[in-house]
């Protein structure tokens, strides 16, 4: 089985590492994001969204470690990418051309905030002893106008990484066709978009109006 | 010297065969101990080095490039011939063979031009075998175009980078055998000189042209394959590394010089702008299929093209030329261009450019389906010059384009130096005074594919080879040699650079020895070129130093050859004094200005043998005989 | 004939190993007719009768074909035009007074050799490795033997349009050599004739691209932008087919 090794150490099989699990981490945000959308049809049907979560053990012992493998695989290939990227490029040049790439460009950069966010997000939300009810500890805690920006900030940097990542997944798996393209990177564009638009109102409404999860 | 072409006995349709059944093959196991020196990596240089490599040849494969996949042949933009009659439109090897020799002006030698016309066919099976993407029918089979001299479709082409398609197969095909370890490759590499050892061919010396050594390499064969030499001109087609150094090295060693002013200039190509200009951008010929050559009826007319209507257009060469109208071979083209901007009625700024129209083709066809055609070539057009060619007619003038003439070569592709075999361009060939167009790549593939490793075998099984190595005093001899000049080259420290002074022999020739000659003017070039060589090894100036990367001692080293070999050209054009082909004597024509043969005195080739520093070469003549064919005045009427 | 001035930042750099720096040139009075390579052959003919070594610059056929011209100008790979190599791009493009920074193709892969002058050996070394179709001289079928649809062969005739000239690597931010791999990958494996190896060469050009030293791809679109061919990144996808292909369900290794 030492081919699936050399394949995978490949650049080309490192992309397939990215894509794949990108791809998982994607399902994992929809996911979230459904969860997180009953937040808009008020605080009971937000807590006992959360609660019922809580209680079903699958996600718990196999979905969890599984997400945290992901994390890790995705984040460490995507450092070594960017480590390997750096070198290939020695010497930089004098004048940066104009018409920037710029969600490719900064996919590193943008992957760091969304880690970071992610530390912080858990800290938040995962390791700490539970008082009150969810939705309560969601508006608590981010009704801290600092943290709130935190929020904003990072959600959209995760907005960009996916508006790039969603079309260049299919591209890195091979998926491309004429009839297609148009589709995948548009579609792909707007999926960051709604994504990203639907997760930061979420800190957005908390900090605007005293109405929402209250 | 003796020209002994060694062209094998037995009717035409059967020399080939009979060659190859009579000649002394050399066992597989026994091919591995022979060493072969390949300069050239164009066409001919690499299909010859990835064959030989096949075959089981050490060869060594040099460049003046950085990559073997640059050589000039890859701006071919046109096509390549073959007699596969796939549009079933009545061709046949002997049409091909007919056409090629009637368009050469016969001035070729038959022998050769049947055998290039039946290897054609098995160029294209061998092209497509390697994945060349030629043209199909929406059925998926092959496509074929017209081009100029012939009546037949059977140019195969793969849109307008045939050379391009071409070359990259056979350059792949040669790092397939580099990594097979058959074939070393030695890219940004010049030949300066050849070794001859024994009266044989058997090494180079070469400039590695980034570190600026000297290096020298022994083999049992050398073979040529460094293109031509139309840069001489200056401004022409040809890629700027073009040059005549590597021939003419060997020609000071002892190879003949055939034809050297048979110079062929295309009629299409965009015009000069400035004299800035370094280079000639050739609009393919293919173009005229679709386009219509014109210029205003009136001379002096000065209107833009669009305001000058239909009964004041002048189409000069459907008028003349009604059964090949804008598709009459390329000399024909080139001089009724010229005749008519001397009649006053070029176009452009200069006056000195022609018509070439699309508008009837796409009232005809559409715009869409020209752009499909042509797309490529307008797209360059419009580069170059800044015009859309669908809004307003192209503006064309002829340029210098392909030299027939090169290196002497007989039936085995061998020069006047056992050993020192000659391919492609550099060769003089097959193609007569005159080459139609799509052939040359034909002929590249045709002598590296095929004729060469089958004539190799032969020199190696019948010569005795004495084992050698670059230490014997030949090579030290030629290695000096070449130190000593590029000394000089680098000490005149004048006040001219290499570019000026072939700037200058670029325009003495153009006007002396171009599209039309006489023995006036070529007597004045003549008187002029030992002033220039003068002034040239007294004024030249040459910045940096000999050993690093210096383009300008590149350029200073080839222009010194050029300037040395324009005097074997123009003595070539002054003894030649009839018309033929591309080769128009103003003494020699019909009362219509059609070139007029004299075949009675000069149906030979002129083959120039180096007597020496100062000393007039001396005139080898072969004679040309047809027993196959009837010698005829062209006529495309 | 329209005149323009421009400023000339250029690279001049004597050697592999020494260090190079920007030297500011006036480039006097240029016609907009004019090539970019010519208006660095009046700038060279200037610095050589000055007794200065010209600017070195790689270049042969000149007319966007032989893939051996190549800079960044301005931080564009070949200049600002779409679709254009070095040689082919005209004066006519710049303003009067524009202020041009002329650098080399910059890429770990490519090592300098002298100011514009860059070794694109790598390339070579790539093709070697299978970017063929393995066939003798003389043992093809007649060459109307197989049928190759008019659709396919063009597309096939897209991706072999590429002129090896560097500028994807040059415009990638991570030097990645996908273009060109894939411009041939797409090339030979469209074509029948190119079924019989079309694993094993896929595998082989990867591992060979991979240890040469280029970046990976991030599909970042930087290298179609710079493409003198227009070489579409749907061939980087077909790589990606291809090579998954080849890696999971072929028996190559
Ligand atoms: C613009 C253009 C379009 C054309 N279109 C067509 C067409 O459509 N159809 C057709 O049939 N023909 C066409 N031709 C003609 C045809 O392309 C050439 O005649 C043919 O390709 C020459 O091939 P070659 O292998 O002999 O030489 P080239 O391809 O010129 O190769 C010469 C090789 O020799 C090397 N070399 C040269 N000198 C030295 C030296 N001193 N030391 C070391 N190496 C050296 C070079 O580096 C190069 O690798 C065209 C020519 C031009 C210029
Ligand atoms: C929920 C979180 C995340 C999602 C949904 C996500 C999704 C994706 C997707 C779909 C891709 C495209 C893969 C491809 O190009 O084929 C990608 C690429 C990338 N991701 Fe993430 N990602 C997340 C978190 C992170 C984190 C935390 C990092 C931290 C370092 C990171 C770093 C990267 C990098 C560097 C790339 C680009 C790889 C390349 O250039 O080839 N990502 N991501
Ligand atoms: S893919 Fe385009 S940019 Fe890259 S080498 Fe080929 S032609 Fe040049
Ligand atoms: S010089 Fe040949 S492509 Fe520019």
């Amino acid at each position: 089985m030492s081919w699936i090794l050399t394949i995978l150490r490949s650049s080309i099989g490192k992309k397939y590492i990215m894509a794949v699990s990108g791809a998982c981490l994607s399902f994992f945000l929809l996911s979230h994001l459904i969860g997180n959308s009953v937040s808009f049809l008020g605080k009971e049907a937000y807590n006992s969204y959360a609660s019922h979560l809580h209680s079903i053990g699958f996600l718990t012992y196999i979905l969890e470690p599984f997400l945290l493998f992901v994390f890790l695989v995705h984040i460490l290939t995507g450092i070594t990418l960017f480590i390997e990227n750096l070198s290939a490029r020695p010497n930089r040049y004098a004048v940066p051309g104009n018409e920037r790439n710029w969600s490719a460009s900064t996919m590193p950069y943008t992957g760091i905030i969304i880690l970071t966010f992610l530390l912080v997000h858990l800290l938040n939300f995962h390791f700490i002893t539970r008082t009150v009810s969810t939705a309560e500890l969601v508006r608590t805690t981010l009704s801290n106008p600092f943290l709130a920006s935190f929020y904003l900030f990072s959600l959209s940097g995760l907005t960009l990484h996916a508006s790039h990542g969603f079309w260049s997944l299919f591209q890195s798996l091979g998926i491309n066709h004429p009839k297609y393209n148009k589709f995948l990177q548009q579609g792909g564009l707007a999926t960051a978009v709604i994504i990203g638009t639907i997760f930061i109102l979420i800190p957005l409404l908390i900090v605007t109006t005293d109405s929402f999860l209250q | 010297m003796q020209l002994d072409h060694r062209i094998p006995s037995g009717p035409l349709t059967e020399k080939w065969d009979r060659f190859r059944f009579e000649t002394k093959l050399i066992n597989p196991a026994n091919k591995r101990k022979f060493e072969i020196i390949v300069v050239g990596a164009g066409l001919a240089g690499a299909s010859a080095s990835a064959t030989l490599g096949e075959l089981g040849y050490n060869v060594k494969t040099f460049c003046i490039q950085d990559s073997p996949r640059r050589g000039h042949s890859i701006a071919a933009q046109g096509g390549i011939n073959a007699a596969k009659n796939y549009q079933n439109d009545g061709d046949s090897v002997w049409r091909l063979f007919y056409d090629t020799i009637k368009g050469g002006d016969f001035r070729a030698r038959e022998a050769n031009v049947y055998r290039l016309a039946q290897i054609s066919n098995q160029i294209i099976d061998q092209c497509v075998a390697q994945g060349v993407p030629f043209a199909r029918e929406y059925g998926g089979l092959l496509a074929n175009r017209s081009f100029g001299g012939a009546q037949v479709s059977r140019t195969f082409y793969a849109r307008g980078q045939t050379g391009q398609q071409l070359l990259l197969g056979a350059y792949s095909a040669m790092m397939r055998q580099v990594k097979a370890g058959k074939v070393t490759l030695h890219p940004r590499s010049e030949m300066m000189d050849l070794v001859v050892i024994n009266g044989q061919a058997r090494g180079i010396v070469t400039r590695n042209l980034i570190t600026g050594a000297i290096e020298s390499y022994a083999a049992d064969a050398v073979v040529l394959a460094t293109g031509g030499y139309g840069n001489a001109y200056y401004l022409s087609t040809n890629a700027m590394a073009s040059n005549v150094t590597a021939t003419w090295r060997a020609y000071k060693r002892g190879a003949a010089f055939a034809n050297p002013c048979f110079v062929q200039i295309h009629p299409t190509c965009i015009p000069v702008h400035g004299t800035y200009q370094s280079k000639l951008t050739l609009m393919s010929e293919s173009l005229r299929n679709d386009a219509r050559v014109w210029v205003p009826a009136r001379p002096g007319d000065k209107r833009p093209p669009a305001e000058i209507p239909e009964p004041e257009r002048d189409y000069y060469l459907e008028k003349k030329y009604p059964s090949f109208g804008n598709l009459v071979p390329r000399d024909v083209a080139s001089r009724n261009a010229k005749e008519q901007c001397d009649q006053g009625k070029g176009v452009g700024d200069t006056g000195l450019a022609v018509y070439l129209d699309f508008s009837e083709a796409i009232n005809r066809l559409g715009e869409a389906a020209i752009r499909r055609k042509y797309g490529n070539l307008f797209h360059m057009y419009e580069k170059i010059t800044g015009q859309d060619p669908v809004k307003e007619p192209m503006t064309i003038y002829p340029a210098v384009h392909y030299t027939m003439g090169g290196l002497w070569v007989d039936y085995h592709l061998m020069s006047t130096v056992p050993g020192l075999f000659v391919l492609g361009e550099a060769n003089f060939s097959d193609h007569g005074a005159n080459r139609l167009g799509a052939s040359a790549l034909m002929q590249g593939l045709a002598d590296g594919y095929f004729v060469l490793p089958a004539t190799i075998s032969s020199h190696f099984a019948e010569s005795a080879l004495l084992p050698i190595n670059t230490s014997h005093p030949a090579f030290t001899e030629a290695m000096d040699t070449t130190k000593g000049r590029i000394q000089r080259l680098l000490s005149i420290n004048g006040t001219r650079t290499p570019d000026e002074f072939h700037r200058e022999l670029g325009l003495l020739l153009w006007d002396h020895c171009g599209m039309a000659r006489n023995e006036a003017g070529l007597t004045l070039a003549l008187g002029r070129l030992p002033k220039l060589k003068k002034r040239f090894w007294q004024d030249l100036k040459v910045t940096g130093n000999g050993a690093d990367l210096n383009q300008t001692l590149e350029r200073a080293g080839r222009v010194a050859d050029f300037i040395e070999f324009a005097e074997v050209m123009i003595l070539d054009a002054l003894s030649r004094q009839e018309s033929c082909g591309c080769h128009f004597r103003e003494e020699s024509q019909t009362g219509e200005h059609e070139a007029k043969r004299m075949d009675d005195t000069y149906s030979h080739v002129s083959a120039w043998e180096y007597q020496g520093e100062a000393q007039t070469p001396k005139l080898h003549k072969e004679p040309l005989v047809f027993e196959n064919i009837q010698l005829s005045q062209r006529s495309y009427k | 004939m329209t005149v323009i001035h421009l400023t000339l930042k250029i690279w001049r750099q004597t050697g592999p190993e020494s260090k190079g720096s920007f030297k500011t040139y006036e480039s006097g009075p240029l016609a907009t007719a004019m090539s970019f390579l010519e208006m660095l052959d009046v700038l060279n003919e200037r610095l050589i009768l000055s007794g200065e070594e010209p600017v070195a610059f790689d270049h042969d056929c000149r007319e966007g074909i032989c893939g051996m011209c190549g800079a960044v100008i301005n931080g564009k790979a070949h200049g600002p035009e779409k679709k254009t190599t070095l040689c082919q791009l005209h004066m006519r493009h710049f303003r009067d007074g524009d202020t041009l920074v002329i650098e080399p193709f910059r890429s770990r892969a490519f090592k300098l050799v002298k100011d514009l002058i860059v070794d694109r050996s790598a390339f070579d070394a790539i093709i070697a490795e299978g970017g063929y179709i393995s066939v003798n001289t003389g043992g093809a079928p007649d060459a109307n033997a197989i049928p190759v649809p008019a659709f396919t062969a063009e597309q096939a005739l897209d991706a072999a349009e590429c002129i090896g000239c560097g500028a994807c690597v040059a415009a990638c931010p991570n030097g990645s050599a996908m273009l060109f791999v894939g411009a041939k990958i797409s090339h030979l494996s469209l074509l029948p004739q190119g079924q019989p190896e079309r694993s094993k060469r896929a595998l082989a050009l990867v591992k060979k691209m991979d240890a040469l030293g280029f970046g990976n791809c991030g599909n970042e679109q930087y290298c179609e932008k710079a493409c003198p061919k227009g070489i579409s990144i749907s061939n980087i996808a077909r790589l990606n087919r291809e090579f998954m292909k080849a890696a999971f369900c072929s028996v190559e290794e």
